[in-house]
């Protein structure tokens, strides 16, 4: 499989998106979100995509997490022309490259912590028992070892959370994607949440993209990428893009007050 | 994904709404248990015809005398004697004959002390106990000498021996028929009907030569009733009837174009007509299963097809974290496989429970064999697989994105 290859291809960009585009089609009316994006991220980087909703935030999330294919342009991830796989290639791709961290932490119910955080294992053809001891040691590291045999409704949202993070980090994939990580949690945990992401990045070189609305959350990352209305706005360090923001946001607010 | 997963997952979303599962499974369970009780009531019959063919001996035949018109008016079948030992001898003789008995029959009076009932009396030769596998329980039969001396001697019937004898031993000891003194040589073992009396267990059994000289008068001193027959082979069965009839015919001097004075009445009809009984029974059972087996199987769809509805999110999920669309679909048919081979199994298991009370009451015997579970099984599988199908199809054809959205 081209997986194989592509991760021995260490040196190349994970992520290398040029002139992406995107449009949805109802009734053959074409309603374009993504406008041509390009985007380059090497490993190891931590990298925040900020935009207001109807910015095209939500579809390049999906694109970039193999859930969704452009319409045109082309998406190479670890080496991989994305476009070009099938339906099932895209699952193996999803589950040996990314790690997904979702808002409404998506854990499945009626299932224990252990065997949520196996499940990537299991789907990578990963024995029962393997899987098990692997879900077991990635949930010492966030801390839930001991939490192990509980339902994911036992645990609280931060708890949950983690879980998720485990369960992302399991299958060691290269690259985290995390859509709006704190956004169902209260300020404590989320700066938890964030600290957990951030010790990821710096001691295990974790690549990482944060998908957020919050500045505070993005100025977790070292890297932003602002889009709006379909076109990346600004593409650089975090602290210099949250400035242009802050100011933007201003200029808007008084303008908005000017009205 | 290892099938002990899949197998685990199918087993937990079966628990996750578990008076849902039961509900779905009922008409797998009836559809189930409907067939294995077809083929039960099938096996039963057979057997319970076996049974009665093992009274009545295999491959039989009677000839017995025509209704016969004396001066105009005709009269009952047999009442008139123009079968005679020397047909039976000639018959006997016949290549295609394993053996042929000369019968006497009368009902008569039977006392033994205080005791006394009254049933048929049969005189015969030793080659009826062969040719109608008659067994004895105690004592011996009759013997050529018996029948050559017409000695005073019986077997009694089961049931005879013991209404008159209860617990005691009735061999060697006097009874009287009619009034005349007979020795108890031995006691049948064998029940059930038989198609020339009432139940075997019921007759007493003479010499044939003793019968005509002390219980039966006969219109000439070797008139016999009627002969039972026995053919060498059941293909051959048909066969030796013709050669019966050319033999009779050429003995009793028929014409070209006049009617048999005699009839040959063939048991093996009843046989095949018990046969084609079992088999309508079961056809009507099994009709029964299959359309129960498909309205469970159209349950099971729909619920699957829910099922599949109330867990996009989670399907969503599943494909995010690397589930192919195989993985779905197979999550997703074992699952239904899961739920009809269980009802399998529970229906296998009612329909024991039937076969158990039904035979209890010891008036049929019903019996559930390996065949018919492993039929119940496989069929069941067929079942989920089949209705399983289209549900699991469609889980596998989502989209994750959209699963995901959908809350």
């Amino acid at each position: 499989m081209n997986v194989s290859i592509a991760s021995s291809r260490a040196e190349g960009a994970l992520v290398e998106i040029t002139d992406v585009r995107k449009s949805y089609f109802s009734n053959r009316v074409e309603t374009p979100v993504l406008h041509g994006i390009n985007l380059h991220m090497q490993r190891g980087d931590f990298m925040a995509v900020m935009g207001q909703s109807g910015s095209g935030k939500s579809t390049l999330m999906n694109i970039l997490g193999c859930l969704d294919t452009p319409t045109s342009g082309t998406y190479r991830l670890a080496g991989v022309d994305v476009e070009k796989q099938s339906r099932a290639e895209l699952a193996t791709l999803r589950n040996r490259t990314i790690g997904f961290v979702f808002q409404s932490f998506n854990l499945l119910k009626r299932m224990t912590i252990l065997d949520n955080v196996a499940l990537p294992l299991i789907y990578a053809g990963v024995s029962r028992k393997a899987s098990r001891d692997r879900a077991q040691t990635q949930l010492d590291k966030v801390g839930l070892g001991e939490l192990a045999n509980r339902q994911p409704n036992q645990l609280s949202g931060g708890q949950q959370q983690r879980v998720a993070i485990a369960r992302a980090l399991v299958a060691d994939p290269p690259l985290i994607l995390a859509d709006e990580p704190t956004g169902n949690l209260d300020t404590r945990t989320s700066n938890d949440i964030m600290a957990l992401l951030n010790e990821l990045n710096r001691e295990r070189g974790q690549s990482i993209i944060l998908v957020t609305h919050e500045p505070d959350i993005a100025a977790h990352a070292k890297r932003l990428v602002r889009l709006k209305d379909g076109l990346v706005l600004y593409d650089g360090p975090a602290t210099e893009g949250l400035r242009q923001l802050k100011t933007d946001d201003s200029i808007a607010t008084i303008a908005e007050a000017a009205l | 994904m290892k099938l002990v997963h899949v197998l685990s997952e199918a087993l937990r979303a079966m628990l996750a709404n578990p008076l849902r599962t039961m509900l779905t499974m009922l008409g797998i369970i009836i559809g189930i248990a409907s067939v294995v009780l077809m083929l039960a009531v099938g096996d039963g019959i057979k057997a319970f015809i076996d049974k009665q063919l093992s009274v009545l001996g295999s491959n039989l035949v009677i000839v017995q005398a025509d209704s016969r018109k004396a001066v105009g008016a005709r009269l009952r079948t047999g009442t008139v004697q123009t079968i005679t030992l020397d047909d039976a001898e000639a018959i006997n003789r016949l290549p295609s004959v394993k053996g042929a008995a000369p019968m006497l029959t009368t009902y008569s009076q039977i006392s033994y002390g205080n005791d006394n009932t009254n049933t048929q009396v049969q005189g015969t030769t030793p080659t009826s106990f062969v040719i109608r596998n008659l067994r004895l329980a105690k004592g011996i039969g009759l013997s050529e000498v018996d029948v050559a001396s017409a000695t005073r001697v019986a077997v009694l019937g089961k049931k005879v021996a013991e209404q008159l004898f209860y617990k005691n031993d009735p061999i060697g000891q006097t009874i009287r028929i009619d009034n005349q003194s007979f020795q108890v040589i031995g006691v049948l073992d064998n029940e059930g009907q038989s198609f020339d009396s009432g139940d075997i267990g019921e007759v007493v059994m003479v010499p044939i030569s003793t019968a005509r000289v002390t219980l039966v008068r006969t219109a000439t001193p070797r008139s016999v009733q009627y002969v039972v027959v026995q053919s060498k082979t059941t293909e051959g069965l048909n066969d030796m009837v013709a050669d019966i009839k050319d033999l009779m015919r050429d003995r009793h001097r028929i014409r070209a174009d006049d009617v048999d004075d005699f009839r040959v009445v063939n048991f093996g009809e009843f046989a095949k007509t018990g046969e084609a009984i079992a088999t309508g029974l079961s056809i009507a059972l099994g009709f029964i299963g299959a359309v129960s087996l498909v309205v469970g199987g159209i349950g099971i769809m729909n619920i699957m097809l829910v099922s599949v509805t109330e867990r996009t999110r989670e399907i969503g999920i599943r494909m995010a974290i690397g589930a192919r669309p195989s993985d779905v679909l197979w999550q997703f048919l074992i699952e239904a496989v899961a739920i009809c081979v269980v009802s399998g199994i529970i229906g296998v298991a009612l329909s024991a429970g039937v076969a158990s009370a039904v035979s209890s009451t010891g008036k049929f015997e019903m019996m559930i064999g390996l065949k018919a579970v492993v039929i119940a099984v496989v069929f069941s599988c067929v079942v989920g697989v089949f209705f399983g199908f289209y549900p699991a199809r469609r889980a596998s054809k989502l989209q994750p994105v959209e699963c995901l959205r959908y809350e």
